[in-house]
């Protein structure tokens, strides 16, 4: 079972792993954290090859996938 | 919870109090060239016969710099505008067996640096430097920096740029160092073997990123990383294109300082006994 | 591997022992400058050519390899005080010399060695200013010492008279240094650098040496140091151990935090640093004096005017019958106000001779304002004073 977690205290609603995902795993949501930011969220889980491309480009290191 | 797994490499929090999130903007290249050096850093951890303890992070001062400042759970030192270069090269003189990565600017590195830089990479000395190039100095509000294109309308320069900007890799190649490369945040993988080599590069290595700066230049960062790929070729199709060529410009081991001088220390002790 | 041009070149011949032989010496300033440090442990000199400081870094690029250390003649003087940084955060006892525009281009590094607690020594071969001046002596940069650096923040100078001071105060200046983890200066003059004149070296093995404290000699682990606490001089993690020190130059928390930002962790920090070394002036700062029982005037001075004071305080007591004392600060700073206070009880006059316009008068003159009539301030620009000025000097502000 593939996880995505994404960091609600570090997270800064940059979109980067929004814009680098191959397969449109995730999508800006209206949830807004702590700091007034616009969190990622995942909208099509099945999608997910565990590229961890998302993982690799954050600015924040605050997303997560487990690993193959 | 499941946590980023280059946060084993980040103090997240100490008695004082938590450090993260950074202090950098949303979307910041600076944070993704953080990423992408923990990556490189990471894979080399791995291999036998490396040890944590030898790495150590030194920057200037700027966004990039901050990287340092105290996030980093490696030995590091924040230190002077411009001076990150000869720190390192005190550090190595110390002892050579460190392996110094040093986190700089286009600001830090090229106008209050670019002596240092130039002399660094003379002396090939064994540090492998990282430089977040943004084109413009972010910490203090954006204004014009040496690597500013011409006719660009920053705080100091109002009425349009009236400087051409240094082409960095050329300059560092020129200067001496023995690897030299360019890449883009928008290029992760090539960034992260990029820096791996640098780190394996037994002498002076130049990486510059080229990196988006969304707070100063009103874009999103999404934007901008895209045309942060639009913008950029690969050196081996640059020759008839106005695209900023990026890749590896130069490879050419050569003596290191360290280990030059090291013969010298044999030689003296040989004398004497 | 020995590259094949190295092999071939010829080594300067002079491969004396390692340290310095105990016994008598005839040795310039500078190299006996050189030869302390050496037997304080120096491993690393990162220098810059400047007049009249060079003999001290060529000495050093001779001798340093030969004790397995590094030399390299920097770029600039900022990167070669820069260099120093590096190389004492790497764990190395590290020094440059430069002379008064050098001096100048060191002072944001030393500021930033200050805030980082970094141990280095810094010597600075005193020649006359503003701007390149000349390349003779002077005591001109005696109050940049103290407060050429930008911020607050306090540090060590020393004085060194003679040949055998510039070794002695070298090595004191690299305990000093260790002990109190902080940039220390020595104030030289050209005077004293191109000097040449007797050294005796004691036996080395009854030389102290200090070392910095380290987080390991007191059993605290890598999880629980904290780069800037456990005590008012912090143990220093060197690179390299595995302790993860972070070095920061914005002020911060005892474990380095620089973003949890307040008035309060910015006065305690400043406060620390303050107290580590005014707060302990009577134990870091040194003062000589002869003759001060029941003086009715006193002459205090540093460097190598106190070669000619000492020589005009005996001439005029002897042949004048002036009841004169002698004092020689041989720390500078941190100024040792209370010390000088207790060396005298009340007297008439207070001489301070300088090679400047009147510079270490104005902490004299205030340490002393209750315990002498007025301060006679002696200044001479370029030259050592000649014992008859001094004389002359005594005998007018005695008599009238």
């Amino acid at each position: 079972m593939i996880e995505i977690v994404i960091n609600s205290d570090y997270c800064k609603g940059c979109s980067i792993c929004v814009a680098f995902c191959p397969r449109k795993v995730l999508q800006t949501s209206n949830h807004i954290n702590s700091k007034g930011f616009m969190l990622p969220e995942v909208v099509n889980l099945d999608a997910c090859t565990q590229c961890m491309l998302c993982e690799i480009v954050c600015p924040d290191l605050a997303i997560a996938v487990t690993g193959k | 919870m499941l946590k980023h797994p280059m946060l084993k490499y980040i103090r997240e929090e100490g008695p004082a109090g938590k450090r993260l999130p950074f202090i950098l903007c949303p979307g910041c290249g600076a944070g993704q060239v953080l990423n992408y050096t923990l990556h490189a850093v990471d894979e080399i951890i791995n291999q036998p016969g490396v040890k944590k303890e030898d790495f150590v992070f030194i920057s200037g001062i700027g966004c990039s710099s901050r990287l340092t400042s105290h996030y980093l759970n490696f030995d590091s030192g924040w230190t002077l505008h411009g001076r990150a270069l000869p720190v390192a090269t005190g550090v190595l003189l110390a002892n050579p067996k460190l392996k110094v990565i040093v986190f700089t600017g286009d600001g830090d590195a090229a106008a209050i640096g670019g002596n240092h830089f130039i002399h660094a990479f003379r002396r090939n000395i064994n540090i492998t430097v990282i430089c977040v190039n943004n084109g413009l100095y972010g910490m203090t509000g954006g204004q014009v920096a040496p690597t500013t294109q011409p006719f660009t309308i920053t705080p100091t320069t109002p009425y349009g740029n009236v400087e051409e900007a240094f082409d960095l890799c050329k300059l560092a190649t020129v200067a001496g160092a023995s690897y030299v490369s360019r890449w883009t945040t928008a290029h992760p993988f090539q960034t992260i073997k990029a820096i791996k080599k640098g780190i394996a590069n037994k002498g002076a290595s130049f990486i510059e990123i080229l990196s988006q700066c969304p707070v100063h230049e009103h874009k999103t960062p999404v934007e901008m990383i895209n045309a942060l790929k639009g913008m950029t070729v690969s050196i081996d199709k640059s020759m008839n294109s106005n695209k900023i060529p990026v890749g590896e410009f130069h490879f050419a081991p050569r003596p290191e300082w360290t280990e030059r001088y090291e013969a010298i220390i044999e030689k003296c002790n040989e004398r004497i006994s | 591997m020995v590259e094949a041009a190295v092999k071939e070149k010829k080594y300067p011949g002079n491969f004396r022992r390692p340290y310095i032989k105990a016994g008598r010496h005839y040795l310039e300033g500078s190299e006996a400058c050189v030869e302390g440090a050496l037997v304080a442990g120096l491993k690393v000199y990162a220098g810059y050519p400047i007049t009249p400081a060079s003999e001290i870094m060529e000495h050093a690029s001779r001798r340093l390899p030969q004790f397995g250390g590094r030399f390299i003649q920097m770029e600039d003087e900022i990167s070669a005080a820069c260099a120093l940084i590096g190389a004492s955060w790497a764990g190395a006892k590290a020094m440059t010399a430069t002379s008064s525009p050098g001096f100048s281009l060191m002072q944001e590094a030393i500021s930033f060695s200050i805030m980082t607690e970094t141990p280095l020594l810094i010597v600075d071969v005193q020649r006359p200013g503003p701007g390149q001046g000349y390349i003779t002596t002077s005591q001109e940069d005696v109050m940049q010492a103290r407060y050429g650096h930008h911020g607050e923040g306090p540090i060590i100078a020393l004085a060194p008279s003679s040949v055998q001071d510039m070794f002695e105060l070298t090595i004191e200046a690299f305990n000093l240094s260790e002990k109190w983890r902080t940039p220390v200066l020595l104030m030289v003059e050209e005077t004293v650098a191109h000097l040449r004149e007797q050294l005796i070296v004691p036996e080395l093995d009854t030389i102290e040496l200090i070392k910095r404290k380290k987080p390991q000699d007191l059993n605290i682990s890598p999880e629980t140091y904290l780069p800037y606490g456990h005590d008012i001089v912090p143990p220093m993690a060197n690179f390299g151990e595995g302790y993860n020190i972070n070095h920061v130059g914005l002020v911060h928390s005892e474990d380095g935090n620089v973003s949890n930002y307040s008035l309060k962790v910015h006065r305690e920090n400043i406060d620390r640093l303050h107290q580590k070394i005014e707060g302990n002036v009577n134990e870091i700062a040194r003062i000589e004096s002869q003759f001060l029982d029941d003086c009715d005037h006193v002459l205090i001075c540093y460097g190598s005017v106190a070669r000619t004071g000492l020589e005009a305080v005996k001439e005029v007591r002897e042949v004048h019958g002036i009841k004169i004392g002698f004092i020689r600060l041989v720390t500078l700073w941190p100024f040792p106000e209370e010390k000088l206070r207790s060396l005298i009880s009340k007297v008439k006059n207070v001489f301070v001779p300088e090679m400047n316009l009147g510079m270490i008068k104005h902490p004299i003159t205030e340490a002393l304002r209750d315990k002498c009539d007025r301060v006679i301030s002696i200044p001479e620009i370029g030259a050592l004073h000649s014992p008859e000025k001094l004389i002359d000097q005594i005998i007018k502000g005695s008599t009238c």
